[in-house]
């Protein structure tokens, strides 16, 4: 059984300032809640008030300008992600890592703010916003800025955000012309999984070749490689690029040992995972 | 040529529509007025004294009706071992066991209860490991198991951790492997796990105050579990009903009593007011039972020509706290040890150990599958050593008819066919086929595996079944064998209709089993339904038949024998005078004036166990098995030598089930089977902290099979070997698709990439590390 809390739905962005102004440290803020109220439900936490987010109209905004890119608000769900064209031929790392988080049926609920939110190491989304250099639109009492999402996860399951604040949509730039990108994912089975690692890669390989990687699962928090970009900033043969970045990706990452993987399988498959990543986004242009 | 002809044929599940749209009722759907809702205080503690307990600030709690500790229920219940309460007494066994009951008006009242309660432990040194249970002066689990309650063919010893010690010996042991060329021993493991029925122990108890006790429970069996209260509570059973309706899944983990004692009880405290207990999922995994862990060592005999002269075999069962089911399944796979082979010298030990884990109960298999993941592996380990084909090693031992069993019995002449089986597969998955190897990187790889089960169960256990004629001339057939997806009432209502040669929509199979209205059946277990509710209910059929006919042989003037019974009327062939419909003699016979003869039809039958005998305690000699039922497992794999992945191209599978009642129903039956083998082979286990602490109570990080995870082909080959005291011939199968999967994936990871496992479950990570130690080696 979830423990017992008071329950609030406002119905404008206001209206929700106010009530994180006066509850904030004791509320939590859900859309899907597929996480929250796991959480709750395990007595992991036991906020006294809990907001539902779905009643803000504006936060459900989803859209797409060719100069300003992509803008997904707040209660915009996985699945909604997943049908939309853009995404899946403009941001296409975004869209592979979607299709990769849990199932259907839980992906009818959860939304991409909430996955970033809940700033699990394992975000199978984070990793894609890492590369694409998404940006995420907070507001709160003090008004609105926006947080790098490289600035965004601080820790496992923290985040920047103040106790008063919310993010209002994450906002992602058209990736660099000619980009190909994707998230590889491995799990313990071949059904439904959270992720032992994933790399999320982007490739631009147009003259100069442009190279990013973030993966899940290997830190404290989901984690963008910049030492793989550096590789691939010098000409080379790309098969030794390919491992350097390969030897970049094991350096920088530190993952643990837990009931999921041991640590030094999940060094391992970064790397198996990362090669992968490259030679196929890179074979396919 | 019969009119109506069904055994054999796709007739479609009796309870299809009413589980697809929803109708069907679970325990869990039931409410009845006034009812209380139970939560269970836990043991955070593996092993520690109970100090104190201090419930009052829950009972002062509004809305609480009920909070029940160990001492108010000095009840032992068991049905091979009577080792448990069912709350804690004194200390705790293991994280996670109940120590104190509320029953109140709401759940959420009633988990508010149980963060008022507290308990003092005084932690005690606890043992997780078998081998470590069993050394001298390790920690006893149980003091006092002197003083419990078993049954005869248990050995427990006292002052050890060991709640039974099955011995078989067969032969010369010392002789056998001094006559062989080759001996070669190696250790297997697998690990506890949890049937993940996708119904959680879901029981309402009711002990109203005049005496009376009601029950409704997701129960495998409603007689087991009457019997087992009512000796426990020292109640008379005609004073308690069990009522069961349809199961959320079974597979042997809602065998025998469970938490019946425990709402019953709560009941009698809150006044007779019904009350109900659901599991949650994370229950389901650390307090209620569990499969039991295995760990198996064989030595092996050979001769260079093939055959196995001698077996030397240990056994060790992780039971966990608390030994009921474990001691019986100890020494069912005692007795099966060798597996489908003849082997002239064998000594086995199979020990069923307590220790500090959740506690063990039945499991689809009941030990097969565990130790013929040892056994087969072992097949192929010691084939390998001398250069022998595995299929043709396996033949070559096979117990076929006439040969003699590990417990000395001689294989009846129209036994079940174990070479059959594995020819049957080794050619579906083109065995001995030059194919490549390598596909894109990938290696691809076969194994096969053998297996043979009986059903695990006292040497007379019996079955009747009820069929009563209506009105209309329809049936209606009683069994207490329960309905959890296997579809055994369906089977039994072709059977009916064959044997009435009436149309089968004319025949209704009783969906809710009571014990107050329905027949005696032993258990739901065992692989034993079809078989003895079969044989129960065609001697029904034939007794109804011939109530029918002495009341038309008075009527027609004809003698009894003259007549026959089909097409819903009782008739003499040949003569459309003598002639009458069933309909007319259901209440009672009419003759032209009047005048009534005969009575309600309603045919009784019955089935007891046929030549079973106990087993000796020293040599664990005599007949255990009512039929075996063989088989044969192969796996096509494809492996990813970077990654350790493994993916099962194929399975193909071969029983010899004697004759198919319904084909449908037992290829769902053996494609289950091997899709919950394949979850064991890759990804279910028990993962304990160092306190004992179970760190994947659920479906997140205990993972079962998914869509994604199950084969690409599934290739099914009945053998059909009649057996002559069985319905129709038929053997049962519900067990045998779920054993011999994780030694015929394992044979064929090796056949792949010769990488040699000997731990379940054989996970990505596993595999990788095997091929990284080999790698390594080189």
């Amino acid at each position: 059984m979830i423990p017992k809390f008071d329950y609030f739905r406002p119905k404008t962005t206001e209206e929700l300032v106010d009530l994180l102004a006066k509850y904030g440290e004791d509320a939590k803020m859900f859309a899907g809640g597929t996480d929250l109220f796991v959480l709750m439900r395990d007595r992991l936490i036991r906020p006294k008030y809990v907001i539902d987010l779905k009643g803000i109209e504006e936060l459900h905004e989803f859209s797409y300008d060719e100069k300003r890119g992509l803008r997904i608000g707040a209660t915009v769900t996985l699945n909604e992600l997943l049908e939309s064209d853009v995404v899946k031929e403009r941001f296409g790392v975004l869209w592979s890592a979607a299709g990769a988080l849990a199932d259907p049926t839980i992906r009818n609920r959860g939304t991409l703010v909430g996955n970033i939110c809940n700033a699990s190491p394992a975000a199978d989304t984070a990793p894609a916003l890492l590369v694409l250099d998404a940006e995420v639109e907070v507001a709160g009492k003090g008004g609105e800025r926006t947080i790098p999402i490289r600035d965004f996860f601080i820790g496992v399951k923290r985040t920047s955000l103040k106790p008063e604040e919310f993010v209002k949509a994450v906002r992602i730039p058209n990736p660099p012309a000619g980009a190909k990108g994707g998230y590889y994912k491995w799990g313990r089975t071949r059904g439904e999984d959270l992720a032992v690692v994933g790399v999320a890669a982007l490739v631009v390989n147009s003259g100069k070749r442009i190279v990013r990687v973030a993966l899940s699962s290997v830190f404290k928090t989901p984690l963008r490689v910049p030492e793989v970009e550096k590789v691939f900033e010098e000409e080379g043969p790309l098969d030794e690029q390919i491992e350097r970045a390969v030897s970049a990706v094991q350096e920088k990452i530190a993952p643990i040992t837990d009931v999921r993987s041991s640590k030094e399988y999940r060094i391992h498959m970064a790397g198996v995972l990362t090669r992968r990543a490259l030679k196929e986004l890179f074979g396919g242009s | 040529m019969v009119k109506y002809s069904y055994v054999g044929k796709d007739v479609p599940r009796l309870d299809a529509i009413e589980k697809v749209t929803g109708t069907a009722l679970y325990t869990g759907d039931l409410r009845f007025p006034g009812m209380l809702h139970t939560k269970l205080l836990k043991s955070p503690y593996a092993h520690a004294k109970i100090k104190k307990i201090d419930t009052s600030e829950a009972e002062k709690l509004p809305g609480v009706r009920a909070v029940l500790t160990g001492e108010e229920a000095p009840y032992r219940f068991g049905i091979y071992m009577s080792d448990k309460t069912i709350l804690a007494i004194d200390k705790v066994r293991h994280v996670g066991e109940p120590v104190v009951a509320v029953a109140a008006d709401t759940e959420e009242i009633a988990e508010q209860a149980v963060e008022l309660i507290k308990v003092e432990y005084e932690e005690l040194p606890a043992v997780f490991d078998v081998r470590k249970a069993m050394e001298e002066g390790s920690p006893l689990v149980h003091e006092n198991l002197s003083e419990y309650k078993h049954a005869p063919f248990v050995y427990p010893k006292p002052g050890k951790n060991i709640a039974n010690h099955f011995k078989l010996r067969k032969g010369d042991v010392e002789r056998g492997f001094r006559e062989a060329d080759v001996v070669i021993e190696n250790e297997f493991y697998q690990p506890q796990v949890q049937n993940v029925q996708m119904e959680t122990h879901t029981s309402i108890g009711q002990w109203l105050q005049n005496g009376q006790i009601n029950v409704w429970t997701s129960a495998q069996s409603p007689f087991a579990v009457r019997h087992l209260l009512g000796v426990g509570l020292g109640v008379p059973l005609h004073r308690i009903n069990v009522v069961v309706p349809y199961i959320g899944g079974g597979f042997g983990g809602k065998a025998g009593l469970h938490w019946e004692p425990l709402v019953v009880l709560l009941s009698k405290k809150a006044g007779g007011r019904p009350v109900k207990l659901v599991m949650t999922r994370e229950e389901q995994f650390y307090t209620t039972a569990v499969r039991q862990g295995f760990y198996g060592r064989i030595k092996t005999g050979v001769k260079r020509d093939g055959k196995i002269t001698a077996m030397e075999i240990l056994y060790l069962w992780d039971a966990g706290a608390y030994a009921d089911y474990g001691v019986n399944i100890t020494r069912a796979a005692g007795y099966s040890c060798t597996g489908p082979y003849e082997i002239p010298n064998i000594k086995c030990d199979s020990i069923t150990v307590y220790t500090n884990h959740p506690y063990g109960t039945a499991y689809r298999g009941f030990g097969h599958p565990e130790f013929h993941f040892a056994t087969e592996r072992q097949m192929d380990l010691v084939a390998r050593e001398i250069g022998m084909d595995p299929v043709e090693f396996r033949l070559k031992n096979a117990a076929v008819p006439g040969r003699i069993t590990a417990t000395g019995e001689k294989l009846r002449e129209d036994a079940g066919r174990v070479d059959e089986c594995i020819k049957a597969v080794a050619e579906a998955i083109g065995w001995g086929k030059k194919e490549p190897k390598q596909v894109g990187g990938k290696l691809r790889g076969r194994g096969i595996a053998a297996l043979w089960k009986a059903p695990a169960m006292p040497s007379f256990t019996s079955s009747s079944a009820i069929l009563k004629l209506n009105e209309d001339g329809s049936v209606t057939l009683s069994i207490s064998s329960t309905e959890m997806g296997q579809g055994t009432p369906t089977a039994l209502a072709q059977i009916v209709a064959e044997e009435l040669q009436m149309p089968i929509e004319k025949i209704k199979v009783v969906t809710k089993r009571e014990t107050d209205f329905g027949p005696y059946s032993w258990q739901t277990v065992a692989s034993r339904g079809l078989f003895m509710e079969g044989n129960a209910t065609l001697d029904a059929a034939k007794n109804l038949k011939e109530q029918v006919k002495a009341t038309a042989a008075e009527l027609l003037g004809v003698p009894k024998e003259k007549l026959v019974v089909a097409e819903e009327k009782v008739f003499v062939p040949g003569q459309p005078d003598k002639s009458l419909p069933l309909a007319s003699l259901a209440t009672a016979g009419i003759f032209p004036d009047g005048r009534g003869i005969g009575g309600p039809v309603l045919g009784y039958g019955m089935y007891t166990a046929e030549g079973l005998t106990n087993l000796d305690p020293e040599t664990g000699q005599g007949l255990p098995a009512l039929m075996w039922t063989f088989g044969a497992q192969g796996a096509e794999v494809e492996v990813d030598p970077e990654t350790g992945d493994v993916r099962v191209l194929k399975m193909a599978s071969a029983f010899d089930i004697g004759k198919t009642i319904n084909p449908t129903i037992v290829k769902g039956q053996i494609y289950g089977g091997i899709v919950q083998g394949i979850g064991s082979a890759f990804m279910e286990e028990f993962i304990f902290d160092q306190k004992g602490k179970l760190l994947n109570s659920n479906l997140t990080d205990y993972k079962i099979c998914r869509a994604q995870d199950i084969p690409d082909e599934f290739v099914f080959i009945p053998i059909e070997n009649p057996q002559l005291n069985a319905p129709h011939g038929a053997r049962g199968v519900g067990e045998h698709p779920r054993i011999s999967i994780e030694p015929a994936i394992a044979n064929a990871i090796y056949d792949a990439v010769g990488v040699d496992l000997f731990e379940i479950p054989m996970s990505r990570e596993k595999v990788w590390l095997g091929l990284k130690r080999k790698g390594e080696r080189k």
